[in-house]
């Protein structure tokens, strides 16, 4: 079988030499050091030698062949046929892997995102394809998801565009009470999740609430939207969100801030067939799926990190998510908002999106050759345009 | 199989579902397979020892015995328990506090201690799973101290690889080779024995029997005992638990199919072939009659960016990733 590529000097002999090899492991093993010493062909060869005199031999077409087979050689060089059990995976993980995955590529996992559809629905409880379930006895109304506007991540205060769905999800600690999650405490942890509840459906705070068994409660309908995340910033591929209750959905963890790492394996297996199901209904993609702390802004002191619910600890891999702690916050790049000590203590090791929105911020005003500081004022001037206007929209339409 | 004697390489197929491993009696290959789970009973002395009177894999721990391997599925069905299994999503799963003692039981029982001179042993390990690359080292890492603790030699090798190195001789190991097991469905692209593109997807026969034990209200392990009983494609079904792995399975099926369209559609290096490659399927999850054709009608109506040749089953799809792991340890002799 003969590929245009040209991996090989010459695959069609090598074919045909295999042919005759009737043993599979033989086969294999001749193959494979086909692979290894590529260098049988002739014009291969020929072409490698440095020699002038040969070199005025080869008509030119084949000299273009002859270099071409080189690149590929070359390209082939380690072959996927070491020696080393960790070599060999990691070799051949790495050579063609569609690059979905990795934390380092966090904008490109859409493609792995289930279907996910409803399956039934009862008076109080919606069951999904990927075995979701949600509890919707307590789920109320709010104000009607407004359309809300996207910015473009340099120029005018003015949208570039407006939406009216779901683009993202921001993911929240409860910051109640909590009981310590023990058989024992059953009494405390059911009423503790209860009581939370009810606080948040009274203040319309999210639009999902997952308990510390797991459980799935719809508070706020996904048509209105919750009072979930403030002043908040963030920029997907679309575009900048400023002020995410309209464009985002909140889905809150029982919780607190200081004690992520208490959230229960139920709840974290919860929290990724909810997402599974929310993207799945909105196509909304990974990048988008971040937490309160990535994206809370305080416009009084422009800092970032006004709320730092998982600012650290968030299982991003656990939900079938990239780990997009690693994206740039364009509250600093795009809006010139600055960290302080507090969210370097919140963060903890995950300062990669810090240095990365820096680094970027940094490298615009060079672009623009303009001074630092003068050029986070420039950004800032926009951000307080916009969210003068924001308000101004917001109360006119209250 | 008894335990490996010297001088022969071993090929051991770990899956989420299923370890098998493979050895070369003269021109045949020769099987076992052991199922990957676990089920803990309460401890006694006499349940001890009619355990061992009969000869089934167990591990006392503290106030329990642990049953392990294919034995766990009997008495899990007795004692109406949900079995247990030291991996998930085909690696290591690190919320089971038992899943290392385990595997590590369980391979032992199945290749034993390997006293003699080093052999080579080959085993297969997932494709870059879907965002979670590292318990992928994790799990590639600790499979392989735990063989060389065996006194083995060993190497990995991506399982969709396998595949073609298990079915795709007559090609020269050129074609599509997909693994398709319990946590995961392993693809690989190989032209003349070079894997070119690989790739996992995290859907595949554990998805089928938890999802339809979410809907059902069925025990997953018993979903999976139907599943692969009675389950089979174009045939009408009356009862629920049935209808539902249909559907199921049929969302499996897009799901991967959707997935090589998109990876092979968003590969940009891939090479041209100038003559169609075929594609061979493997794995329990491909068991049921129909299977083929249903997945083979479902990539037809994909606008697929390869020719293929042929899509067919593997000729033992239980054995094929092993025999591939085989093959390639032999032929590194």
């Amino acid at each position: 079988m003969r590929a245009q590529t040209g991996s090989f000097g010459d695959p069609g002999k090598i074919e045909q030499r295999a042919d005759r090899i009737s043993d599979p492991v033989e086969r294999l093993r001749f193959l494979r050091s086909q692979v290894q010493k590529p260098a049988e062909p002739p014009v291969a060869v020929v072409t490698l030698r440095p020699a002038a005199r040969a070199h005025r031999r080869i008509p030119r077409g084949v000299r273009q062949i002859a270099w071409l087979a080189l690149v590929v050689v070359i390209a082939l060089a380690p072959g996927p046929n070491p020696k080393g059990a960790a070599e060999t995976s990691a070799r051949e993980r790495g050579l063609l892997v569609p690059r979905a995955e990795t934390p380092e590529s966090p904008g490109s996992v859409e493609w792995v995102v289930p279907r996910v559809w409803r399956v039934d629905r009862s008076e109080n409880t919606e069951v999904y394809s990927n075995g979701l379930r949600v509890d919707t006895s307590f789920v109320v109304s709010n104000r009607p998801r407004a359309e809300y506007p996207v910015y473009a991540l340099v120029g005018a205060s003015t949208p570039a565009k407006t939406g009216t769905t779901p683009v993202g999800i921001v993911y929240h600690t409860t910051e109640s009470h909590m009981a310590p999650f023990e058989e024992g405490e059953n009494r405390h942890l059911r009423q503790f999740g209860r009581n939370v509840l009810e606080v948040i459906r009274q203040g319309r705070s999210y639009h999902y609430v997952i308990d510390r068994f797991g459980r799935v409660f719809s508070v706020v309908n996904e048509s209105d939207a919750a009072n979930h995340a403030g002043a908040s910033v963030w920029a997907g591929a679309e575009g900048i969100y400023v002020n995410l209750n309209d464009s985002f959905i909140g889905v809150a963890f029982e919780g607190t801030t200081d004690a992520t790492d208490e959230v229960t394996p139920a709840q974290i297996l919860a929290a990724k067939v909810l997402t599974e199901m929310l993207r799945s209904r909105y196509g909304i993609p990974a990048e988008n799926c971040v937490t309160h702390a990535q994206v809370s802004v305080n416009p009084l002191n422009m800092r970032v990190g006004n709320h730092t619910d998982w600012a650290r600890n968030f299982p991003f891999g656990a939900v079938g998510l990239p780990n997009n702690y690693a994206i740039p916050l364009a509250s600093i790049y795009a809006f010139g908002f600055e960290y302080d000590e507090v969210y370097l203590r919140a963060v903890g090791d995950n300062v990669k999106g810090l240095i990365l929105s820096q680094k970027q911020l940094e490298r615009q005003a060079a672009a623009e050759h303009t001074p630092y500081l003068q050029y986070r004022s420039m950004l800032r001037h926009r951000y307080k345009d916009i969210a003068a206007a924001l308000k101004e929209q917001s109360e006119g339409g209250s | 199989m008894s335990k490996n004697s010297a001088g022969q390489a071993l090929g051991l197929d770990v899956g989420t579902s299923r370890i098998v491993v493979a050895q070369r009696g003269g021109d045949d290959f020769q099987f076992e397979s052991q199922l990957n789970a676990f089920v803990s009973i309460p401890h006694s002395k006499i349940t001890q020892a009619v355990l061992e009177r009969e000869g089934i894999p167990h591990t006392p721990v503290a106030g329990e015995i642990i049953v392990h391997g294919n034995e766990s599925e009997k008495f899990a069905g007795i004692l109406n328990a949900e079995i247990r299994r030291p991996m998930s999503r085909g690696v290591l799963d690190a919320t089971e506090p038992e899943s290392l003692r385990m595997i590590r039981e369980i391979l032992t029982s199945m290749v034993g201690a390997n006293n003699k001179e080093r052999q080579k042993l080959c085993f297969t390990v997932p494709a870059a799973p879907l965002g979670a690359e590292g318990s992928l080292t994790y799990h590639e890492a600790t499979l392989r101290q735990i063989l060389t603790e065996l006194g083995f030699q060993p190497t990995s090798i991506n399982e969709g690889l396998a595949v073609v190195y298990a079915e795709l001789e007559s090609s020269n190991y050129t074609g599509i080779g997909i693994s398709l097991g319990g946590g995961l469905c392993n693809v690989c692209l190989a032209y003349l024995s070079v894997p070119v593109l690989s790739f996992s997807v995290p859907k595949a026969g554990d998805f089928i029997d938890a999802s339809s034990a979410s809907v059902t209200g069925e025990r997953a392990n018993r979903i999976r005992l139907t599943k692969e009983d009675s389950f089979h494609f174009n045939g009408f079904f009356a009862d629920k638990v049935h209808q539902v792995i249909g559907v199921y399975y049929d969302d499996m099926i897009r799901s991967l199919v959707s997935a090589l369209k998109d990876a092979f559609s968003r590969t940009k290096d891939l090479p041209k072939f100038t003559r169609p490659v075929p594609m061979v399927l493997s794995g329990g999850t491909t068991m049921p009659p129909g299977f083929r054709d249903r997945f083979e009608k479902l990539l037809w109506e994909q606008d697929f960016p390869v020719t293929v040749s042929e899509i067919r089953l593997a000729q033992n799809p239980l054995h094929a990733t092993a025999k591939g792991a085989l093959v390639y340890a032999l032929s590194d002799l």
